[in-house]
């Protein structure tokens, strides 16, 4: 817990600066991004309290924000929000206003505002939900821009292995070793061990990766221990006035002793009178003894009353200084600084100047478990380096079973918590873009939920899911593809619209798709049509001109254009049928070209007789070019099937039935199976038989 | 193409028959007779050829037959009744025609040219 708490100071404190504005993204629903293991981008800011939901980690970040969504579908259709922790459904807003909005909705949620510390609020945060309040909003840890843009940076920062860098850290090692063998010493630590401490911190001043921190930290010891050395000055000038005090203090009883005539006994003679009066001059001296003393005493009470005062500021000043430290996530310095407090102010008193009525005090008191002292500090910097270690062992742990996912997720706490310490800042470089390029993935999904791309958001989903076989895809692909199918139906829906002429539902059904799913492909076919119906009155007339001339082929091969007559009920069917018989003339044509092949001579007068059945069936074959060409094509072919049946025919016609007849037998010797050979000679036979002659 | 001579030509040399008209160039010509039978009225001639089918109506009969050595073209001969009773006309058999080119009349009485009506046959 104590580790929780300073990933919110972490979080916000050390990331420097605050997210000044950020943007929620209301449209994707929490859960999936939680499924997901993936965070609203930029921030998750939410105005309401998190339940608890007793996630322990950081790779449960979102685990407090919703309710998963009983099944997709469903999760298309309502984006779940998380629920306060009055059990009232919060919604997401569409908007985060970081510096503005949000203090009204603090007000109007009657949420109280965070302690303070030294002037400035506390972020507070909520362990079981891992978010962070600061300043009225909420915000999710390892999912604000701070922690990602430092994140981002340390991904992509080689791990500092300089020589100067592992004396640094050598030596850093080395005064913490000291401090903490003194701070275990029960003897106290003579200002010679202080000292070497602060010149050690000086020397490590120089390292650029140290910041300035140790100078900073040397100089807050040096600083109190001058006020110890001016409170022990101040000591001994009372000291010096107490026995000058005490010296007055005698002559005064001495003299007043002598006026009185105690303390010594009567040697006066009988009659003599040789006695001096003294009590006069004594009085001069006790009364200016008397003043001397008064004066000293008041020289004292101030010396004490500045000695405490001098104290009391500099352990402020001190106490502020090991906590920036621990803001600023430099535990090694806080560790020092806590551990050097002791021998620095000898009185024992290490409890931090805060008000025990203070909210301050009782969030130290109850988050961090521990009493509001120095050594809590201490115990929270300790603390926070072990954990940092342990998160850095997990990490490498996890890469090498190809966990990602959890990988990343620690990596992150690791480098929110111990950005500046020895194994963050060594980590190896390979392991630093894996993980780069898993966080990558992870970026590109939320910016493609964010754009509500969800072809892309899929294919990197998979990639991710081919990086890292635990990440569970399921609810983010599940979302995707409820969100294209919507984005489709409703499409449909506007072609139906079209269609039935009605242009409001039209209107309404195509910006439905395309808010749903900016990027669907259909729409880009859609806007496509749309453009043809833009100019469709003139293509309408040329296909009625080229409908009524027959002139289906010309149709049939611009029949993209002709797609748009599809809008009228009526051409339509026209538009239908012209492509129904222009396909089926060329597959008849298709068929004819192998079967007449098979046969030089029969081959053509079977095409030809089969193309002339089909021009009687229907007229429209004939007034097809393709249809007309092939007939001629084999005519030529089978000239003398032709001829014979051409002669007669015409022959019959003007009573030569002999002739007639002899050219039909021609006509079925060179193509045995004619049709019209054999009427021919059925029907001229029945005229002849039946004559007179 | 011409039957050549495949084909066979000639006027009847029977006694008994009577030429009702003379045929000058002396041989039948198929691919004449397909063109214009018409003009051939009243020839006769002595044909040897094959029996392809045989079309009955009543005792009439209109037989097929391919002239000997062309078997792609195919004369249309009319046999009616009576007409040489002894001989057997049977699908396949090869026979000497004598035939008449004729006018004749159909159910209408339209007048239909240029039929071969046999006129007397005999087994090859």
């Amino acid at each position: 817990m104590q580790v929780r708490w300073l990933i919110a100071l972490a979080s916000v404190m050390g990331g420097g600066c605050l997210p000044s504005s950020a943007q929620m993204i209301s449209q994707v629903p929490a859960d999936v991004l939680k499924a997901a293991d993936i965070q609203k981008d930029p921030i998750n800011v939410r105005q309401n309290a998190p339940q608890a939901s007793g996630s322990t980690g950081m790779g449960d970040l979102q685990g407090n924000q919703t309710t998963i969504n009983a099944a997709l579908p469903a999760a298309v259709q309502a984006p779940q929000t998380p629920a306060s922790a009055g059990g009232t459904p919060a919604q997401l807003p569409s908007t985060f206003d970081a510096s503005g909005g949000k203090q009204a909705q603090t007000a109007a949620n009657d949420v109280p505002p965070n302690p303070q510390l030294f002037g400035m609020e506390i972020p507070l945060l909520d362990p079981a939900s891992d978010t962070m309040k600061y300043n009225g909003g909420y915000f999710d840890l390892g999912n604000n821009a701070a922690v990602r843009a430092r994140f981002e940076k340390y991904l992509y920062q080689l791990p500092d292995d300089s020589t100067e860098s592992k004396r640094y850290r050598k030596k850093m090692n080395e005064l913490l070793k000291l401090t903490q063998k003194s701070a275990r010493s029960k003897a106290e630590v003579g200002s010679q061990t202080l000292l070497q401490i602060g010149r050690g911190l000086y020397e490590l001043n120089d390292y650029e990766g140290d910041g300035g921190q140790s100078g900073t930290l040397a100089g807050g010891i040096a600083s109190a221990l001058s006020v110890q050395y001016a409170n022990n000055s101040r000591e001994r000038k009372n000291a010096k006035m107490q026995a000058e005090i005490d010296k007055l203090v005698e002559d005064t009883n001495r003299m007043t002793n002598h006026n009185t005539g105690r303390g010594r006994s009567p040697r006066r003679g009988i009659g003599k009178q040789s006695v001096v009066d003294t009590s006069t001059s004594n009085s001069y001296k006790i009364a200016y003894n008397s003043s001397e003393v008064t004066g000293k005493k008041a020289a004292q009470v101030k010396n004490d009353a500045d000695s405490m005062a001098a104290t009391e500021l500099a352990k402020v000043n001190y106490q502020s200084m090991v906590l920036s430290f621990l803001f600023e996530r430099r535990f090694d310095h806080a560790l020092i600084g806590a551990n050097c407090y002791r021998h620095i102010f000898r009185d024992g008193d290490s409890q931090l100047k805060l008000d025990e009525n203070s909210k301050s005090y009782q969030l130290f008191n109850g988050i961090a478990g521990t009493s509001p002292t120095v050594s809590a500090l201490a115990s929270l910097a300790a603390n926070a380096r072990h954990d940092v270690d342990q998160n850095i062992e997990a990490v490498t742990a996890l890469l090498a079973q190809n966990k990602l996912a959890d990988a990343t997720q620690h990596l992150i706490e690791a480098v929110a918590i111990g950005e500046f310490m020895q194994s963050v800042a060594t980590f190896p470089a390979a392991s630093r873009r894996r993980i780069a390029e898993y966080w990558t993935l992870r970026r590109r999904v939320l910016s493609a939920l964010n754009a509500r791309d969800y072809g892309v958001c899929e294919e990197t989903a998979k990639r991710m899911k081919e990086l890292d076989a635990d990440f569970d895809d399921s609810l983010v692909m599940g979302y995707c593809s409820g969100r294209k199918q919507q984005s489709d139906l409703a499409l449909r829906n506007a072609v139906k619209a079209l269609r039935a002429g009605d242009d409001e539902g039209f209107n309404r059904y195509i910006t439905e798709a395309g808010t749903i799913w900016p990027r669907n492909p259909k729409l880009a076919e859609g806007r496509e049509q749309l453009e043809k119906l833009d100019s469709q009155d003139g293509v309408l007339e040329e296909f009625r001109v080229l409908y009524a001339r027959g002139d289906f082929r010309t149709i049939a091969a611009e029949q993209n254009k002709f797609e748009v007559v599809a809008v009228n009920p009526e051409l339509k069917q026209q538009y239908k049928e012209v492509l129904t018989l222009i396909s089926t003339i060329d597959g008849m044509l298709q068929q004819l070209e192998r079967a007449a092949a098979q046969d030089a001579v029969m081959g053509p007068c079977m095409a030809y007789e089969m193309l002339l059945d089909q021009q009687a069936q229907d007229a429209r074959y004939g007034e097809d070019a393709r249809f007309r060409d092939a007939l001629n094509r084999y005519a030529l072919s089978a000239h003398d099937f032709v001829q014979a049946l051409e002669q007669g025919k015409e022959q019959a016609e003007r009573g030569e039935l002999g002739s007639a007849l002899a050219n039909y037998y021609r006509a079925q010797c060179l193509y045995p199976r004619s049709t019209r050979a054999a009427a021919g000679i059925r029907e001229l036979t029945q005229r002849i038989l039946k004559a007179e002659y | 193409m011409l039957v050549g001579g495949a084909l066979y030509l000639a006027f009847s040399s029977h006694p008994a028959e009577q030429r009702t008209s003379r045929h000058e160039d002396g041989g039948f010509n198929i691919s004449e007779y397909r063109r214009d039978a018409s003009r051939l009225t009243g020839n006769r001639y002595r044909i040897a050829a094959r029996v392809e089918n045989i079309d009955t109506e009543g005792n009439d009969r209109m037989v097929a037959v391919s002239i000997v050595g062309n078997k792609q073209e195919r004369l249309p001969l009319l046999v009616r009744k009576g007409v040489s009773p002894r001989v057997n006309l049977t699908r396949g058999d090869t026979f000497y025609f004598d035939v008449e080119c004729c006018t004749g009349r159909d159910a209408q009485q339209k007048e239909i040219k240029g039929i071969l009506v046999v006129r007397n046959m005999e087994t090859k």
